[in-house]
Parts: structure tokens; sequence; C-alpha cells
């Protein structure tokens, strides 16, 4: 983890109506780090992340990644910048096998034309053979070898999960924003769910962002932490300070 | 025979595989690993040369001559490597299975004096790394699978590749090194301990010499012809003696092309792809293929259904008629052949069998009707008999499978019923001694023979396998039987569902108390257009009572003489856990049973024609009441 901010959110105001659904918001990813964003439901922790893939457009505010404002590119085209993401509901091509899943996730990667495809030759068999070592290196990093040719929508929902986790990551991100990769999830799948993203975040260098319920969860395997309560960004800093915090208790817990 | 001469010069496994290495180079395959969704092919050479260096690594960290190394993880390329490695070296190799818990490991790795662990992945490694301390004659823990483990700075803990870079360095001053001390290995030399799993205190590290182990592979040649290349597929655990002799010893003296699954989930999958010649399987996982094949097949088509059920149909016929060794005419033979086409074919090639020569199964027995199924689908399954200290004894041969049986000894391997009943047996696979345990070693071999525990005999040249001695009764004349193992054979019977078998010395014959199966019984008197009413009367019908008759006379059939039951009571209800005479887990609760139907025993020895019983009945509602009857009991001449 350095000092080097990859990523950074400034003042990012987003409405929808009359409904603030972020207020001015500032925050920093530092290069290599995990950074937890919690918060009550409704804060607008999903919100954040439709801002910065581009599914949302903010009122006001800067996202800079690269030298670039994110808000002025199309949505499309984030992902070719290294930024992937997973969602809370899962998104997956449920009729087709995890393996195909994957593959077709790395579409944003192809560089051989349409003819090239049609006849299979050359650079196109040349490249397809590339992205599926690619693929399968995030199989065994995942450990789904034994799901690879099922079809997603037969699995269990925590499999699924991992395929959609698997799908951001074959883009090879720099950056990876996890929207709740652990709902719904037994305790065994957790800790499988929770090594993974450390493993990611330690062998490849990925700047994680991860929305999380699960408090045990945020305070082990992140770096800090940001708090956001009703588009307010109320708190933030290392697991220990979070856990002190009074503004973080009192959102919680309620005001005593 | 050649195997006979390479095996004067060839006496220890190292040596076989330099040989392999010289004979083959770069132009076979030996070993065969699923990763990244491939497979990659390791050649002889290749092999060789990946032993070599770990070897020449274990040399530079200082290991020696007789120094002992622990394995822990699953079967993969390493695992073999550093075996080899450690056995060329004059070294011993102890396997230890992935989910022993820290204090076992701790176990194997001190009570072996083991210098080195080789252990597969953080998992493992985090194991020793919690007991590092207490292993004071530990010098390196050597790791192969990387992951998790990059950011790992404790000292003690190498990757398996930095490994071989020490070795391919300190190879360069030493050049002829690792081949000098591989020629120095002898037969005779300890090649691996194997832990007998102890049921009675703690472990024991069995001593195996290569000897030992390349006695065990020709002996399997004995019944099935092997070819070099053969498919084998690496499944079942080295830490168990039946992969050591197997993979480890027959994958170099065959030579066989070692699979390894990508993981042990995905054997499923890879041994389709493989389709190896041999396969050993445990009980338990037998078992769990056939239900597999059940399911699978009740879920398809009604057509496919009933194909299935009209091919296992003609192909039981055939077996029935090979079983009584007579013709089946030349239609019925034109038809399985059809049959076994159409069905079978496709139905070996789903689970991987498209070229299976054999199929072995040891451990535990496994039911009759399970072994009858795979032989009907052309699946060869047989008894392979063995035990750690005295490696492999018998083994079914082709076209004389008897499923009750643990099959014929093999050649130049003498075996032995004691006058107590207990297996003996004198062969070259006769392990050393017990490591560090000379008093239970003097316990179990004497004059030369193993003494191995189990309770069998000899029915027309095939061996018997009833219990482990502890478990046998002795009876009137002081003679032992197994209750356990006719009551086991008795429940093989679709129409028993319970057994309890009595006998001892205080009573003159052996007796059992039945439970008909009433599901299957019921159905079986259907067919018969029988009336009946209830539990207690079909249980008493003269044509059921017939019907067990010939159940149990044909598990007589198998026993010998004294341990035959000469009269038994189909009893008028089934044994009851609420009414403790099971456990919750439907085993006999014995001492109660033989308390609560002391009458009927009576009866029974009384030689009594019928007797009079009452029972406490509970009903449903709470209500409790009496119910008189009688049962009858059955003589058998």
């Amino acid at each position: 983890m350095s000092e080097e901010i990859h990523l950074k959110i400034e003042g990012l105001t987003l409405a929808f109506g009359n409904l603030l659904a972020l207020h001015n918001v500032t925050l920093e990813l530092k290069k290599g780090e995990i950074l937890g964003v919690i918060g009550p439901n409704g804060a607008g922790k999903t919100c954040l992340l439709n801002c910065i893939n581009g599914f949302y457009k903010p009122q006001s505010g800067r996202i800079l990644y690269k030298d670039k404002d994110l808000l002025k590119i199309p949505a499309h085209t984030i992902s070719q910048l290294g930024i992937s993401r997973t969602f809370q509901n899962v998104e997956l091509y449920t009729g087709l096998s995890s393996l195909d899943n994957l593959l077709a996730a790395r579409h944003i990667l192809i560089r051989y034309g349409l003819l090239s495809a049609i006849f299979h030759f050359g650079k196109s068999s040349r490249e397809e053979a590339k992205h599926r070592r690619k693929v399968e290196d995030i199989i065994k990093l995942l450990e789904i070898e034994d799901i690879r040719h099922h079809i997603v929508g037969s699995l269990p929902y925590g499999l699924r999960k991992r395929v959609e986790l698997g799908r951001a990551l074959v883009q090879e991100p720099e950056i990876l924003l996890l929207d709740e990769p652990m709902a719904g999830m037994n305790v065994e799948e957790k800790e499988d769910m929770a090594r993974f993203i450390i493993d990611i975040n330690e062998l490849k260098g990925t700047s994680v962002m991860l929305i999380e319920h699960d408090m045990g969860v945020v305070m082990d395997i992140t770096n800090r932490i940001s708090v956001l309560d009703f588009g307010n960004k109320i708190a933030e800093g290392t697991p220990q300070e979070i856990k002190e915090n009074q503004a973080v208790i009192n959102a919680y817990l309620g005001k005593a | 025979m050649e195997i006979e001469k390479e095996r004067q010069n060839l006496d220890t496994i190292p040596k076989l595989l330099r040989r392999r290495a010289i004979e083959y180079g770069h132009s076979q395959v030996a070993m065969r690993k699923k990763d990244y969704g491939i497979w990659n092919e390791y050649t002889w050479q290749d092999v060789y040369e990946h032993v070599k260096n770990i070897a020449y690594g274990l040399l530079s960290l200082g290991f020696e001559k007789d120094d002992k190394i622990t394995i822990i993880g699953d079967n993969d390329p390493e695992w073999f490597w550093a075996e080899w490695a450690a056995q060329s070296l004059g070294g011993v190799t102890v396997g230890v299975y992935i989910d022993c818990i820290p204090p076992e490991v701790k176990y194997y790795v001190d009570h072996s004096d083991s210098t080195f662990v080789f252990a597969r992945d953080q998992e493992q490694v985090d194991k020793i790394l919690e007991i590092y301390d207490q292993l004071p004659k530990l010098k390196k823990v050597i790791y192969w699978d990387p992951r998790g483990l990059w950011f790992y700075d404790q000292t003690q803990i190498m990757d398996i590749n930095r490994l071989e870079d020490l070795g391919r360095d300190y190879a360069k001053d030493h050049p002829d090194l690792f081949e000098d001390l591989l020629l120095q290995g002898r037969g005779e030399d300890i090649a691996v301990f194997c832990y007998t799993s102890g049921t009675t205190g703690l472990p024991k590290a069995s001593m195996l010499s290569h000897r030992n182990l390349l006695y065990a592979v020709n002996a399997l040649g004995q019944y099935n012809q092997f070819l070099p290349m053969e498919n084998y597929l690496s499944y079942i655990s080295p830490a168990w003696l039946t992969e050591q002799i197997l993979g480890l010893c027959g994958g170099v003296l065959i030579p066989l092309i070692i699979h390894f699954p990508e993981k042990p989930e995905t054997v499923q999958v890879d041994i389709r792809d493989i389709a190896p010649h041999i396969i050993f399987y445990g009980a338990r996982l037998w078992e769990s293929l056939a239900s597999t094949i059940q399911v699978k097949i009740t879920d398809s088509t009604p057509l496919k259904v009933f194909f299935y059920n009209l091919a296992l149909k003609v192909s039981y016929k055939r077996l029935l008629a090979k079983e009584r060794v007579e013709g089946m005419g030349l239609l019925m033979g034109l038809l399985h052949s059809l049959v076994d086409f159409v069905v079978f074919r496709p139905l070996r090639d789903r689970i991987g069998f498209t070229k299976n020569k054999v199929g072995y199964t040891a451990g535990a027995a496994i039911s009759p009707d399970m072994m009858r199924l795979f032989h009907a689908i052309g699946i060869n399954i047989k008894n392979l008999y063995g035990t750690t200290e005295a490696s492999l004894i018998s083994l079914h041969k082709d076209n004389d499978v008897r499923y009750e049986t643990i099959g014929i000894p093999f050649e130049g391997c003498e075996v032995r019923i004691s006058e107590e009943g207990e297996i003996l047996v004198k062969n070259e696979g006769v392990f050393t001694g017990y490591y560090k345990n000379a008093e239970a070693t003097a316990k179990v071999l004497k004059d030369g023979y193993y003494h191995t525990g189990d309770a069998g005999l000899f029915d027309k040249g095939h061996l018997v396998y009833l219990d482990r001695m502890e478990e046998m009764i002795g009876l009137s004349d002081g003679r032992k039987f197994s209750p356990q193992y006719t009551e086991i054979r008795l429940r093989f019977s679709p129409y028993i569902k319970d057994a309890m078998v009595f006998g001892g010395e205080d009573k003159p014959f052996v007796s059992a108390i039945l439970n008909i199966d009433y599901d299957n019984v019921g159905k079986w008197a259907e067919r018969r257009k029988m009336t009946y009413t209830t539990y207690m009367d079909l249980s008493q019908k003269k044509e059921v009572r017939e019907l067990l008759k010939g159940t149990v006379e044909n598990v007589n059939w198998v026993l010998p003489e004294y341990a035959q039951i000469k009269a038994f009571v189909s009893l008028h209800k089934e044994f009851d856990a609420d009414e403790a005479e099971l456990t919750r887990t439907r085993k006999l609760k014995r001492k109660p049973i033989e308390e609560r139907y002391k009458d009927i025993l009576t009866g029974i020895y009384g030689k009594r024609e019928s007797i009079k019983v009452e029972s406490q009945v509970a009903y449903r509602d709470g209500r409790v009441g009496m119910v008189r009857t009688e049962v009858i009991v059955n003589y058998l001449n």
C-alpha cells in the first residue's frame, strides 16, 4: 500500500428529485489499499459505486482517475480504463457456463477483427488462447475449477457470487468495486470470499473499494473505512478508529 | 520373465526411475497433471530431473541417509518427486492425510524423526508453523502451492522451486553424487513408513522396504496383466499403503502413466478425460458411484429408464449363467452384446470407465448386490485384501469373482488360518517391523508369520474375511465365530431388514432372530396372491418362513459348519430404537435385545416348536397395550 492516490472523489452530490442521495462526498482510494465503505441502509453506498462506474450522473463534483474526470467519460469506456465491479444482486448470463461468462467479460480486451474471428486462425485463435489462459488464472485463483463447465443458472448462490467476482477480475482491473460480495453467504463462504479479496489485493496490487454489512469482515480485511450516513460522509479512518468513533456509533445504534 | 530379471538388478524404486529415464527420456510421458483446465505432461526425463534437483536441494540443506521426510498434501506430481528424491538418498517417506489436525501432524513428524516436511499449501504450512517450535529435529518446511504464502517471511519455509534452484547450484559442485547415492540403495532399505490407523493407542509406524512394495506390484500383476503406459488415476491418498503400491511403485515398475486430477472435487470430470485402465477406490467411493448412477438414471427420460432396466435384466441373466458356469445360448449372448453396446458402453463412457480393465475395492465390504450391479454394467470390480503390515494378500481372479469373499491369496503369499481362526501371512511384503516399537512388532511377527488380527477362513480356495479377532465370540466347543459377519450377510438380502445372531459358550449352537423387511416381503407376498393383515401375521406365514429359510441356507453356505445358523425365529415385530433395541443409527443393542427376548432364546435352545410371546406396544395416541402371539421356531438341518 502506498500513499499514492488511485481514485479521488471530490464534492460529489447526487440527487433524485428532492432526495439527496449523496451530499458533497469527498473520498480518496489509495493505491493498493482495501477501503471499506459502510453505513446504514440507504446511506448512499451503492449510489457512490454507481457514480464511479458511470451508471448515475451526479449533479456536481469530480471523480479523478488517471488525470481524467470519470464523469465526463461514457460509462462503457470506464471498465476499459481499469475499473471493474460486482453487483449486489448477481448479474450474470444465467444460461452460459461459468467459463463462458468469464470469457465474455474479456470482450473489452479483444483486439482481433470480425473477419479474423470468422475464420478463426492466426491472430484470433492465438488471442483466444491467451484469453482462455487469463480466465483459467482467475478460475484457479477463485477455486472454481470444478464448476468451470456448469451452467451458472444451476449454481448455488455463493458460487454465483464467486463467478461474478471472477467476471470482474478477468478484466484485469486496477480498481475493484465490490458491492456486498458476502451478502447472503454462510460463514464458510464468507471466509473463502474474504480470503480471495485479500489474495487479489496482495497478489495483483488491486485497489479495492468494498461495501459490506458484515462488520466483522470489514474490520478484519480493510485498511481504512469510510462511513456514510444519509448521503454524508461522517467518518473515516482505520478500523480501530472507526470502532471508537462516536458519530459512527450514533449512526448505527441511534443516539442515546 | 523380463520383470523378474529387472527386479534383480533394479531392486529399489529410484533405480527403476533412473532406468525409465534412460529408457524413455523425453519420448514417453510419465505423468499428466490437469492445471488451468489443460493436461500438462511430464516425460520420464522431466520427472527424473525434478527428482534429482529436489534431492540435491535436500542435500544442500543437510539431508543425510536414513533421514525421514513427512509429506502432507493432495496427490500431486510434487508429492511423488519429493518422495522419490528422499528415497534416492536412502531416506524414508511418511505420508500424512490432509485432514489431520496439528497435534496429529505433530505426532507423525515427531515420532518419525522427520527432518523435512513437504506441505502442499498455505493450509498445511500454517499447521506446521503452529507446531514448529515443538519439533526441534525439523530443518525446513517446503511447499509446492505458493498461493497465499507470497508474503510469509518465515525463514523455516521454502518454495519447492527455490529448493530445486538450490539443488541445481549444489549439483554443479557435486555432479555425480546423486547417482552414486541412488545406486547405493538396496531392496531391503526402508522406503516408507505407513502409520496404522490405530483404533487402540497411538498409531504405529509400519516400516516397508522397497522389496515389500515391489512384491505387492508383482503380486497384483499375477491376476491382472498390466501393460506399460496404461492410464492410472492417482486419487486415493499416498498416505495409504495402497497408493504407495499402485501409484508410487507400480507407476515406475510397470510403468504406468500417472494422472493427477486438477482438484479432488473435479475428479468426476477428469476421470472422463483420462479413461483410466486401472482404478482403485475405497468402498465408500464405489457406493457413491453406484448411487450416482442410479439417481441419474431415475432422473432421465422414461424411455431411457426402460432400456436401462431391460439391459440390466439381460446382463443379470448372463451373470447368473456365469456364476453357475453354464452356457447361456447364442441368442442370449448376442442380446447381451447388443445391450452392452447400446446401453452400458455409453454409461461407462459417462463415468470414465471406457478403457477400464479392473477396479479395486478394499477397506470395507461392499454388498454383493452392488458388486453385481457393477459387473452387470461391465465394470470388473474386485475385492483386494491387504494390511499395512503385510501389504497385499489376496485378490479376486478374473472370471472368478465371488462377491462374499476377498479372493485368492497371491502366489508366493502363504496364508494360514491359526487354531484360533486368525489369518496368518508370510510373504515378501511383510514389513520389517514397527518403528521404535520392538515390543509391538514381536507381538505380531512370530516365526516369520504376520498375525493380521483378522479372523478368516478358506472356502473352496477363496479367503473369507469374518471380523477383527477381538470382535469374535467363543462358542461352546471353544471355536470362535463372528455374529456381525453373519448379520451383515443376512442383511444383504432384500427380505431381511435386521438380524441378530446368537451364540456363545453357554449356547449349544448358533441361532438368529430376524426382522423381515415389511415392504419387500409384503410385495413378494402380493405377487404370490397371499393375504396377510399385519407385520405380525406376515412374519409367521409359512411361505415367508420358507423364504427366510432359503436366505439363511444361502448364508450358511459360506460359513464353516460350527458357525452355521441352526435355528431362527422371524420376530413378530421390528427392532425399534424407541424401545431401546437399536441405537439411533440403527445399530443393534445386543445386551438389551438378548435380555428382552430371553424367552425366545430359551425356547430355541429348548428345541420347542413355537413360543408364546407377549410384548408391550405403544400406540400412537400414547396408550400402551399388550399383544399376545406365538412365534414359530424354524430349525435347519
